[in-house]
């Protein structure tokens, strides 16, 4: 297989919170990130703090991140399931990982979503943590540099933290093209100016990591594999000819939605 | 237009919007309330109405002033709000407005839970609420279909005078798939039309009433709407076959995101060799019985797999009139048939079929 | 020869089906005449309810909504809403209104929905045969109160207008009567200002207006004038309870 030149992204902060606009893919880029940053050998835990949507939440891949050792925190038992907004109390502890260990909070979508951060806004005070905008150009209300603008300021007003960085995740799921991804760049590259507010990360599902556009791009890339998978998709393919099967993620779907 | 990705629920309202509808009265319930999110933030730009009513009955009789005054209107809802609109959704039957009333279904009975369900296949096809009257109802399988359906909503509503339910369940809401919004043309404005209460000036009044106080007038007015319906019923049926071309033993019959678990299971099945044929209603109602029936007639037996406990599976019998054995599976309350589980269940009405 | 007394244009023709001596008939006109009078019968949508004047639709002069029980203020939100520039009316029943449709009236109410409500408090269900109403006064009695309205079982009778004015949304909420004709004239002039404020777009308006039931009552006409004097007045007292313009920058002077 090809190898992209890109830099692959690594977390280095000891604690990150995703946030963006609903269905940005925060999701998806938090479960990777958390199972990628373990795979490096670093101690990481995943809190799943969406409490504003009832589906497609990083709960429904706990059993993968389980298995790769990373630890998930979400409401015990049958409560992960309810209609509520519940806080549990690990979220405290994961303000301040210990020595080697990354934090990552998966966000509610919008600056409804958001606003549960708000009341981590004062122990946060001085300590590290980075707030990272999720940027999808192709999501209504964030096609444009004022949309984005408009849903930062909202995401900062709720959250009463400040956006530290964007993560460039345009795609449109299996009719993404490498085209969709620059256009996402060349968009959060204007946003970036417009804000002093770096680019984090660029993100690529599946064989577009490897597109040599990539390794152009002056960021570094989170490689992707889709993780949330719909029930009427089947199990990917197992990829035989990779060398590197212990760096990947297992082929076996995640069942969204399964009540035990 | 560029494809844009959005969830089920987003589609729905900009769909309505491009559809020429701006009007939008609804109450909050998972997993629909993207939909007036969604419709509170973009209405605003387009010059609409956005109103949260105190709860679902008000907003089916919000509704009702809506189109009475002649204004193209949507209201969304899950099933234990949709329960409640059932008086306003009478009411709007009984006095011919045009509406659209989208179902994001959840597993019930009573609160039941948050999690995908297609539970209230008969209320919407067979039981909405009390009288004689027939609601035009749609099951969309992708978001793309929900857009589709959400559009050719109000075309139906207004062709016929009648309201119009779409329904899907909570993943069709909830999840995400990249979309294309047609050109849609817009119709007149319904305001022009000759029931609308648009003021009396140069004309004589009008009302918008489904009270009758003559017991003939009342029959004769029940025998007009279903008139009416049978002439939808001649008209509007639509229904997707797949794989259904050459022979097959086992049909499945299956309607909304149910029917896409189906049909992946028939793609593996096909893979084995095993060729299995579905039959996807796309009007859950008028159901297309004709349809369905000569779908039928080459299979040796029946399958009929839905997210609940067996609902569509009447309309599959009265298709078949009692020709075929058909075999049910199904599962309810927010569990979700998987592709495995749908391969299983075929794969044990094939062995009925002695094959 | 001088003209003194003319039909209104505000009502249609026909005979009311009003038993002798109910106020509904009175209360008709005067709308009927301020529509009129204010030269809004073209461009006027009214909402008949479910109750006594569940044919109102056949009597005024205008388009007009049946609305299901109790629902006509959101059916009136609808229509406002989207026809701004129409006036909008609701005719209410004690029943409609303050029972089955306490949500749709308060949240209208609440929202400042700018259409008139005429909200008729007669003390009792007319249209189902003489139920207690959630206006029936202490120890009336009725068909579902036989020994008289028991406070301590069915609670006293709500002061709609009274309540609405606890809502700070500015509103203008008056009583008035029909039981006298010098109260009736009274009551075309509140309805009128309230038409004229829905008009203007200053604020959701809410006329209460007392009325009789001598069927329903047991008692001649001039009893019930005489009963609703001696029995509701002193509970529903008359006057203006709530007046925009007592509303400043988000306060109400006086609260």
């Amino acid at each position: 297989m090809t190898q992209s030149n890109a830099a692959i992204y690594e977390l280095s902060t000891p604690l990150t919170m995703v946030v963006g606009s609903y269905g940005s893919g925060k999701t998806e880029i938090s479960v990777n990130l958390a199972v990628a940053t373990r795979m490096r050998g670093c101690r990481v835990s995943v809190a799943d703090l969406d409490i504003v949507n009832p589906y497609f939440r990083c709960r429904e891949a706990q059993v993968l991140m389980r298995e790769h050792g990373v630890r998930v925190v979400i409401p015990p038992g049958a409560q992960q399931f309810a209609d509520l907004p519940i806080v549990v109390p690990e979220i405290k502890g994961m303000l301040e990982p210990q020595e080697g260990v990354f934090s990552i909070f998966d966000v509610g979508g919008d600056e409804v979503g958001a606003r549960l951060l708000s009341s981590f806004s004062e122990p946060l005070k001085g300590r590290p943590y980075r707030l990272l905008q999720v940027i999808n150009s192709r999501r209504p209300f964030t096609s444009t540099l004022e949309g984005c603008i408009r849903m930062k300021e909202g995401l900062e007003e709720s959250s009463r933290l400040k956006v530290g960085g964007f993560i460039v995740n345009s795609h449109l799921i299996t009719d993404t093209t490498i085209e969709v991804v620059l256009e996402g760049f060349e968009l959060a590259q204007k946003l970036s100016e417009e804000t002093g507010v770096p680019i984090e990360f660029v993100t690529a599902m599946g064989e577009l990591a490897q597109a040599p556009e990539l390794a152009a791009l002056p960021a570094p890339i989170l490689p992707l594999r889709r993780v949330m998978l719909p029930p009427w998709l089947k199990d990917e393919p197992k990829d035989d000819s990779s060398d590197e099967k212990s760096n990947r993620m297992p082929a076996g779907r995640v069942k969204p939605l399964f009540v035990p | 237009m560029a494809k844009v990705l959005m969830k089920g629920n987003e589609a729905i309202g900009e769909a309505a919007i491009r559809a020429g509808c701006i009007h939008f009265f609804g109450y909050p319930i998972t997993p629909q309330s993207e939909v007036p999110e969604y419709l509170a933030k973009r209405l605003p730009e387009v010059g609409g109405v956005f109103v949260q009513a105190e709860s679902e009955v008000a907003a089916s009789n919000m509704i009702y002033g809506a189109a009475g005054v002649g204004m193209r209107v949507l209201t969304t809802s899950s099933s234990p709000g949709i329960s409640l609109m059932a008086e306003g959704v009478s009411y709007l039957a009984g006095a011919e407005l045009p509406v659209v009333i989208v179902n994001i279904m959840r597993g019930g009975p009573g609160l039941g839970g948050i999690l995908p369900s297609q539970g209230d296949y008969l209320q919407a096809t067979k039981g909405m609420a009390h009288g004689d009257f027939d609601l035009i109802v749609l099951a969309p399988s992708s978001v793309q279909e929900a857009v589709d359906l959400t559009i050719r909503a109000f075309q139906l509503a207004e062709k016929y005078r009648n309201p119009v339910m779409v329904v899907g369940d909570g993943m069709i809401g909830q999840m995400m798939e990249p979309v294309d919004f047609p050109e849609v043309e817009v119709g007149p404005p319904l305001a022009a039309d000759d029931w609308a209460l648009t003021g009396c000036e140069g004309r004589s009044p009008r009302d918008v009433n489904s009270l009758f106080l003559d017991a003939n007038d009342l029959h004769n007015h029940n025998v007009k709407l279903k008139d009416k319906f049978a002439v939808i019923t001649e008209n509007e049926q639509e229904w997707e076959l797949y794989s259904c071309e050459g022979e097959y033993d086992v049909l499945v019959t299956s309607f909304g995101m149910m029917a896409r678990i189906c049909k992946t299971a028939i793609d593996v099945l096909a893979e084995e060799g095993i060729k299995v044929g579905l039959f996807r209603p796309i009007t859950i109602k008028p159901y297309p019985y004709d349809a369905c029936r000569e779908a039928a007639q080459k299979a040796k037996r029946l399958l009929c797999v839905e997210m609940n406990m067996g609902q569509m599976i009447q309309d599959v019998q009265l298709a078949t009139r009692g020709a075929k054995e058909i075999d049910f599976f199904g599962k309810a309350g927010g569990v979700i048939p998987s592709v495995e589980d749908v391969i299983q269940s075929v794969r044990e009405t094939l062995a009925k079929t002695g094959k | 020869m001088k003209k003194i007394f003319a039909y209104t244009d505000g009502l249609t023709r026909l005979p009311t089906h009003y038993c002798p001596g109910c106020t509904h008939g009175v209360i008709h006109r005067v709308v009927g005449e301020v529509i009129d009078e204010l030269g809004i019968r073209g461009t006027t949508v009214g909402v008949a309810p479910v109750g006594c004047a569940v044919l109102a639709y056949k009597y005024f002069n205008c388009d007009m909504f049946e609305a299901s029980h109790g629902r006509a203020p959101a059916v009136a939100t609808g229509a406002k809403r989207c026809r701004p520039e129409m006036s909008v009316f609701t005719y209410q029943g004690d029943g409609d209104l303050a029972s089955i449709g306490m949500a749709e009236i308060v949240h209208a109410a609440n929202r400042g929905e700018k259409f008139t409500v005429i909200f008729v408090n007669n003390a009792i269900y007319g249209m189902t045969g003489g139920q207690m109403a959630p206006t029936t006064m202490p120890n009336q009695r009725s068909t579902t109160t036989p020994f008289g309205r028991d406070v301590n079982l069915a609670g006293y009778p709500i002061r709609v207008a009274e309540m609405l004015s606890t809502l700070t949304t500015p509103a203008y909420v008056s009583r008035v009567s029909s039981h006298t004709a010098e109260q009736t004239v009274r009551a075309k002039e509140v309805i009128k200002k309230a038409f004229q404020y829905q008009i203007a777009g200053t604020c959701f308006t809410f006329v209460e207006v007392l009325s009789t039931c001598p069927t329903n009552w047991g008692l001649s006409p001039r009893e019930s004038n005489k009963w609703l004097e001696k029995e509701m007045l002193p509970y529903y007292p008359l006057g203006d309870i709530k007046r925009p313009e007592d509303f400043e920058g988000g306060q109400h002077a006086g609260n």
